[in-house]
């Protein structure tokens, strides 16, 4: 009986959420019906939804889709290459790390992405310039955490590497990377989702790629409905993309 | 010799050895000198990586039309616009959700997961909407710096110390005070932080919007002088940008330290 | 023990400054109901100082809340000369446990804020806090900021600040909690010297028995779960006090004879939060 009465307690709201959710759409809808919106402007949320076949047929949305996993998974191996590595050296060297962390926090939250037309100049319209603009965009967090990380590293650990009179590099590959694992995660982690959002951004903005540029694409010819049905599309790629690494680093965390 | 030295215990060295003020200079002198190296060994494309010297003379082209200074200004105008209005929707829309426990838990998910989304995406969209001109930017802005500010609103809302409420109602203050002297101050170290992060994000909303669709601003001349392949002036133009955003960046955080201190 | 059985009829409340009548508050908790205050009734005379002293989680909190009119829902009725309390009341002034100054306002602006509150024309606000800062005994501290002054400094600004509203009855719940024990006995001084140069009527919450003897002319213990009245006592030390009460053997019975009252309540609590481990 306590169970029942705490249970919709908690799923109400989230219920409601939903509600929220589904009414706007249906008054969108309406309103859209009625002709108190314009259909030029707004499409029916019901041909957005039917657009989505269409989608997956014609426009090959699922191959699009993967062109940007693509581009996002070589950013990766770049960022984890080069952010990780940079992130130790700056930890070993703490004058080095004095010296740069303030730059790089500042780089973090800096226009960045803005650059895009000096890598347009560089590599042309190219999964290159796209695929650096990710790595770019998520290499401040992920350095940044990884110095934390290695910071953060318990000193009863750092001891008993010492008593067991590990070197410098064993005590780095055996001790302080392991430990610092989940926070360089959490980079990791940040540090995709800023590369993922430029690496779409940066699509549409140069009109090659993946998905980004099929936003753009329809939207040129005027697909009103396919163009709201990509982007939702989108929306849902990145919440859950998001969702999943979230959960992740909390297992992870959890291991620790 | 010292550096010799400085390379086998640099860890050791570390505080009392290099000063921190030295290594940034190095590292800064090392950085223009390979930029100038490689300028001059034309190594790379012809004017991808111009001299320092060209780039200095770009700026100060830059800095003395007045062209820059009215585009300059209209970006201005469009990032305030949108901060204004992203900033005060947010901000309500953050008071609403931190102040009702059961609002928070039905729509800040939403909010929580739509915000590292692309944002760019909606460009299309705005300019249906607002029309290709100033307005399209602004509502991308707008857009853009939403979502920081709506949950920097509501956490804050949240980590309002509950006794300096109680205080308040201990008093008997009305509705208005307690909004006024006790919420906006109490929340106020958070949500400036809140419009800081906005900030940043409506200037990249803003000028994203801009190199993809304008004839105005300086997102406009960014992709003006890309069209035209002038490096020199690119670069100078992102230098000023880059200046921009650290300055405004600087004046929002001066705002928000003032509150706890001297 | 002491309760006026007519706390509805005008003409006995002319001696109590502040009666509680059979109040009572259940919470829900996941562990089922819990009733925090069971059926307490007193009055507070005026100019006395009343301490309620009972282990902790006996309800002390709640019943502090209720008189101040913060908490709604509650049975049983509070009253204030002939007014019953609905919400905070203007004739009681709450001080907290918790550190409550405004950390964003400076001593003189904390103290100025329920005068502001009220709408007091600015003049007479300055004057007022100043008088009320050195009361406390904090002048030259009006334009420091609370992060530079000592949790004590702090506290005595909390006082002030409730003292400045100039209410008929001072209503504190374990000011002094959070500080360590020689401050706490100062502390104690200056409540002592404040209340007999104001003849401040007070209503102190505590459950530490030395400050509730040193400061008290009466004091209500409280049980355990439920928090009902155990027991009222009667303090005869002479006043004027200071901490030096403390070394008299007279004091020192009295301590005993409350911890006897609240060692069988005490260990009862701390039975109950080691099996809730």
């Amino acid at each position: 009986m306590r169970a029942a009465a705490i249970s919709p307690a908690r799923f109400l709201p989230a219920l409601f959420g939903l509600f929220c959710l589904f009414c706007a759409v249906a008054v969108v809808e309406g309103l859209l019906r009625a002709g108190l919106l314009n259909r030029f402007i707004v499409p029916l949320p019901t041909e957005v939804a039917g657009s989505f076949g269409r989608l997956f047929g014609e426009e090959h949305l699922l191959a699009r889709f993967l062109t940007t996993v693509q581009e996002t998974f070589y950013a990766m191996a770049i960022l984890a290459l080069i952010g990780v590595p940079v992130g130790t050296l700056l930890y070993q060297v703490p004058v080095l790390r004095k010296a740069t962390e303030t730059w790089i926090s500042a780089l973090a939250s800096a226009p960045i992405v803005l650059m895009y037309p000096l890598f347009l100049v560089i590599f042309g319209r190219s999964a290159a310039t796209i695929i650096v603009m990710g790595v770019i965009a998520g290499l401040p967090p992920l350095i940044l955490k990884t110095i934390e990380g290695l910071s953060g590293t318990r000193q009863s650990l750092i001891n008993v590497g010492r008593s067991f009179r590990l070197t410098r590099a064993q005590m780095l590959t055996k001790i302080m990377l392991p430990a610092a694992l989940p926070t360089i995660f959490v980079g990791l982690r940040l540090g995709l989702i800023f590369a993922l959002i430029n690496i779409v951004g940066v699509e549409f903005l140069i009109n090659f790629g993946g998905l980004g540029q099929l936003i753009n694409d329809l939207a040129e010819r005027y697909d009103m409905p396919g163009m709201y049905a990509t982007i939702v599309f989108v929306i849902l790629v990145s919440v859950l993309f998001f969702f999943v690494t979230e959960r992740l680093e909390r297992w992870l965390r959890r291991m620790a | 010799m010292a550096s010799a030295d400085g390379m086998k215990g640099r860890a050791r060295a570390a505080g009392a050895g290099i000063g921190v003020m030295q290594v940034r200079i190095v590292l800064l002198v090392s950085l223009l000198a390979a930029w100038e190296i490689m300028a001059r060994s034309g190594l790379l494309y012809r004017d991808v990586v111009p001299p320092l010297e060209t780039i200095g003379w770009a700026l100060v082209v830059l800095l003395s039309s007045q062209a820059f200074y009215w585009n300059l200004g209209v970006t201005i105008a469009e990032v305030l616009a949108a901060l204004a209005i992203g900033g005060s929707v947010g901000f309500m829309t953050g008071v609403l959700l931190g102040g009702s426990r059961f609002f928070g838990r039905a729509l800040e998910p939403y909010i929580y997961y739509l915000g590292p989304t692309p944002k760019i995406i909606f460009f299309p969209i705005m300019i249906m909407w607002f029309g290709v001109g100033p307005g399209s930017k602004i509502a991308m802005g707008a857009v853009s710096c939403f979502f920081p500010i709506a949950l920097s609103a509501a956490a804050s809302m949240r980590q309002i110390d509950t006794v300096l409420i109680r205080v308040g109602r201990s008093f008997r203050a009305n509705g208005w005070q307690m909004a006024m002297k006790i919420y906006l101050p109490a929340m106020r170290p958070s949500v400036m932080n809140g419009i800081r992060l906005g900030l940043g994000i409506a200037i990249i909303g803003t000028l994203l919007a801009e190199t993809k669709l304008s004839n105005r601003g300086i997102g406009y001349l960014i992709m003006q002088a890309y069209s035209i392949f002038d490096m020199p002036r690119m670069y100078a133009l992102l230098i000023t940008l880059f200046a921009f955003a650290i300055g405004a960046n600087a004046i929002v955080g001066r705002f928000g330290g003032h509150t706890t201190g001297k | 023990m002491s309760q006026a059985s007519g706390s509805g009829t005008p003409m006995s409340d002319r001696k109590h400054v502040l009666s509680a009548d059979n109040v009572s508050k259940k919470f829900d908790t996941a562990e089922g109901p819990v009733v925090a205050v069971d059926n307490i009734s007193f009055d507070v005379r005026p100019g006395e100082f009343l301490s309620v002293i009972g282990p902790s989680g006996c309800g002390k909190s709640t019943l502090f809340n209720i008189i101040g009119g913060l908490t709604p829902d509650h049975d049983g009725t509070v009253t204030v000369g002939n007014e019953v309390v609905r919400g905070p009341h203007p004739s009681i002034g709450m001080v907290f446990q918790e550190e409550s100054t405004f950390p964003w306002r400076t001593v003189i602006d904390n103290v100025c804020f329920p005068l502001e509150i009220a709408h007091v024309p600015k003049a007479e606000r300055l004057d007022k806090a100043r008088h009320f800062i050195n009361l406390v005994g904090l002048n030259g501290f009006e334009n420091r900021h609370p992060s530079e002054l000592s949790g004590g400094m702090r506290q005595r600004v909390a006082i002030a600040r409730t003292l400045v509203s100039q209410p008929k009855i001072l209503l504190m719940d374990e000011p002094f909690a959070a500080l360590d024990e020689q401050t706490r006995l100062l502390l104690g001084d200056k409540v002592l010297q404040i209340q007999q140069e104001l003849k401040q009527t007070t209503l102190l919450i505590t459950h530490n028995i030395t400050e509730a003897v040193q400061l008290s002319d009466r004091i209500l213990v409280m049980t355990y779960r439920p928090g009902k009245l155990k027991r009222m006592v009667d303090i005869d030390l002479p006043r004027p006090r200071t901490s030096d009460v403390v070394s008299s053997p007279a004091f020192g019975a009295y301590v005993a004879r409350i911890w006897g009252d609240l060692r069988e309540e005490a260990s009862r609590g701390m039975q109950d939060s080691e099996r809730a481990r």
